[in-house]
């Protein structure tokens, strides 16, 4: 895959942070653009053909390790974020009655 | 004993477990413990290797560094961890009640201490990413611990908004990767000091990122928007936390970045003042007409973070250690500003401005303190704040001075409209306050006096550098300061007392999360045309 295509998912990412008008959907763009990230980053490690990297398998012609080692953490902590978000907004609606952006902030502290 | 760092990051953490596990009140004790523990290893630390901290350089495992993860410590970074020691003391005492169940609290407090120590002493740029994703996810746990409407929605909002950014960061963090092949900050510093890897179109997208992330958690303009939101609404002390210390992470991974990329041929410090001027500018409009006592604060936050970018922008390098002096003042005082303010909150169960009245009479010893807070952060002669702004001032330019005397003037405005809670008559007969709360809120005080007076010493014990030629007082500083006052009195009783109808637009000015992130986007580009495509041409 070309890493340029998995750039245009966080790129997709972005456009919805920027448009959503929803908390929900808001909460989905910062998911995907941790998937083209995670995507991107693997893609720049791995190549055509290359082997698993793990310690006694043959250690020639193996892809780089350090990549998948990291995107591992990513992986983990995007999780905790989507699951502190999802239960935030679960929260907001149980206050607010609603899920939109708008009405959530335009209403008045304290009510 | 070459694993203290470690212990810092994991003895916080630790502690918070046990105490979350333990189901007993009586149990937070055992953070004082743990906190006394890390200040005592933090000082053991500093007294034996404060001539030389590169022997302390380690990789965990002893992997090859190129691969492993390290951490390391300098002059910088061992002020930040006493200067965050010392807050979180504060706020441990402010918030310390064993006949309460607060074992939640504390677990979430103690839990962002460790991580907070982790940020601070990596040195390993992923890492960096995790601890300063881990500090979002549990601030915004504190910000949504009063669990009212206001509080859950500023959590979702800064969440979000600084997830985006940090996952910014780490879009950065790979293309670093990809480009030096390892992610070692004492790596790529040698690596960009000896090729001109810096000058490929990658590594100046990978720089662009990392800063575009940075400017989203140090609540830069335009990207401020959710720190009034989240300080705003949190508990006191958790506000004070937020305000004093962990905004300022924002700030360290900034100053860190820079030294990364200081052999880089980046013209940046031009870009950089600029923002720290905008950002101080705007920040104290804002607080200028604000009514809400925390709000008032939260956006003088903003503006000094501004201030702090005016110096840390700098490439010289008493400027830049006048900005680093500045961020320590400004943690001590706005640490000061908002727990006092959290008490007169409890006390008259309000935050707005207009029906607090006669706290001098009524509260005398706390007004005192406060009224040390606000000379320190208005840049009051003999107080810490003026101190590090005369640093910052000396390295500017004359457009520059007036730039930064036209936020002086915002603040000291802003600070009258605020002191008037102190006039008026005793509306209160004896207000329930607790000693414990008065502890934090003095040493404070005494730290932004010792720092505005002894400032020579501590600078050359703390940072290295010599201020001998600034001085506290003398009677040109009174005049200039006293001439501040009185055009602030008149600004404020003439135009924001008046409450015109720019100043009601100005305060119920708020941007919406998408208009934010649309504003991160569009800093990016600003940033991509400026550090990319301008040097092309």
């Amino acid at each position: 895959m070309n890493p340029l295509l998995t750039f245009i998912v966080v790129l997709i990412g972005f456009y919805g942070l920027a448009t959503s008008k929803n908390i929900i959907k808001s909460v989905f763009s910062v998911t995907i653009i941790e998937s083209g990230i995670i995507l991107l980053f693997l893609n720049l490690g791995n190549f055509e053909g290359g082997g698993i990297p793990i310690v006694g398998e043959s250690l020639t012609n193996i892809v780089d390790p350090l990549p998948q080692a990291l995107m591992i953490t990513t992986i983990v902590i995007g999780s905790t974020v989507t699951a502190l978000a999802l239960m935030l907004s679960i929260k907001v609606f149980h206050h607010y009655g609603t899920v939109e952006w708008a009405e959530v902030l335009g209403r008045k502290d304290g009510e | 004993m070459i694993f203290v760092p470690v212990y810092l990051v994991f003895v916080p953490i630790l502690a918070a477990m046990i105490i979350f596990l333990f189901q007993k009140p009586k149990m937070a004790y055992l953070a004082l413990v743990a906190q006394g523990v890390v200040t005592v290893l933090a000082v053991w630390y500093f007294l034996t290797f404060r001539d030389d901290y590169s022997q302390t350089f380690f990789t965990f495992g002893g992997w090859n560094n190129l691969i492993g993860i390290g951490f390391r410590n300098d002059a910088i970074s061992i002020s930040f961890l006493f200067l965050s020691i010392f807050i979180w003391w504060m706020v441990l005492i402010y918030t310390f009640n064993a006949k309460k169940d607060t074992r939640n609290f504390l677990f979430f407090l103690l839990f962002l201490e460790g991580v907070f120590f982790g940020l601070i002493q990596t040195n390993d740029l992923f890492n960096m990413f995790v601890f300063i994703e881990l500090t979002t996810i549990l601030v915004s746990i504190l910000v949504a611990y009063e669990k009212a409407g206001d509080s859950f929605r500023a959590a979702i909002y800064y969440l979000l908004l600084n997830t985006a950014g940090v996952l910014a960061f780490l879009l950065g963090i790979i293309l670093l990767y990809y480009s030096f092949g390892n992610i070692n900050i004492n790596q790529i510093t040698t690596m960009i000091a000896s090729s001109d890897l810096s000058e490929t179109t990658t590594v100046r997208f990978a720089y662009v990122l990392l800063m575009s992330g940075i400017a989203v958690k140090s609540a830069m303009f335009p990207l401020f928007t959710w720190l009034p939101r989240a300080h705003a609404v949190a508990k006191s002390g958790v506000s004070a936390l937020l305000s004093g210390i962990v905004v300022k992470g924002g700030l360290y991974l900034f100053i860190r970045i820079s030294l990364m990329f200081a052999a880089a041929p980046y013209d940046t410090s031009m870009f950089f003042f600029a923002i720290g001027a905008t950002t101080a500018i705007v920040g104290v409009m804002f607080a200028m007409t604000q009514k809400d006592i925390k709000q008032i604060l939260a956006y003088h936050t903003v503006s000094q973070i501004g201030i702090m970018m005016m110096g840390l922008s700098s490439t010289d390098s008493l400027t830049f250690s006048g900005g680093l002096l500045h961020l320590y003042n400004h943690a001590l005082f706005k640490s000061l500003l908002f727990l006092g303010a959290g008490i007169i909150v409890n006390v008259y169960k309000t935050k707005n401005i207009k029906y607090i009245r006669g706290v001098f009479r009524a509260m005398p010893l706390l007004s005192i303190l406060m009224i040390v807070g606000m000379l320190s952060i208005s840049g009051s002669p003999l107080f810490n704040g003026f101190i590090s702004k005369s640093v910052i001032k000396y390295g500017l330019t004359d457009a520059q001075y007036w730039l930064l005397q036209i936020v002086n003037l915002g603040t000291a405005t802003s600070f009258l409209k605020m002191s008037q809670i102190f006039f008026g008559p005793r509306t209160l007969s004896y207000p329930l306050v607790r000693k414990r709360e008065y502890l934090p809120v003095a040493l404070l005080a005494v730290a932004c006096l010792t720092m505005g007076v002894l400032h020579v010493p501590i600078a050359d014990f703390v940072l290295d550098v010599d201020l001998a030629k600034f001085k506290p007082i003398s009677l040109q500083y009174v005049f200039e300061y006293g001439l501040m006052l009185g055009a602030g009195f008149l600004l404020y009783k003439y135009v924001i007392d008046k409450d015109y109808k720019p100043v009601q637009w100005i305060r119920n000015f708020r941007i919406s999360f998408e208009t934010a992130n649309y504003m991160f986007l569009l800093y990016f580009t600003v940033m991509i045309g400026v550090f990319v495509v301008y040097p092309m041409l």
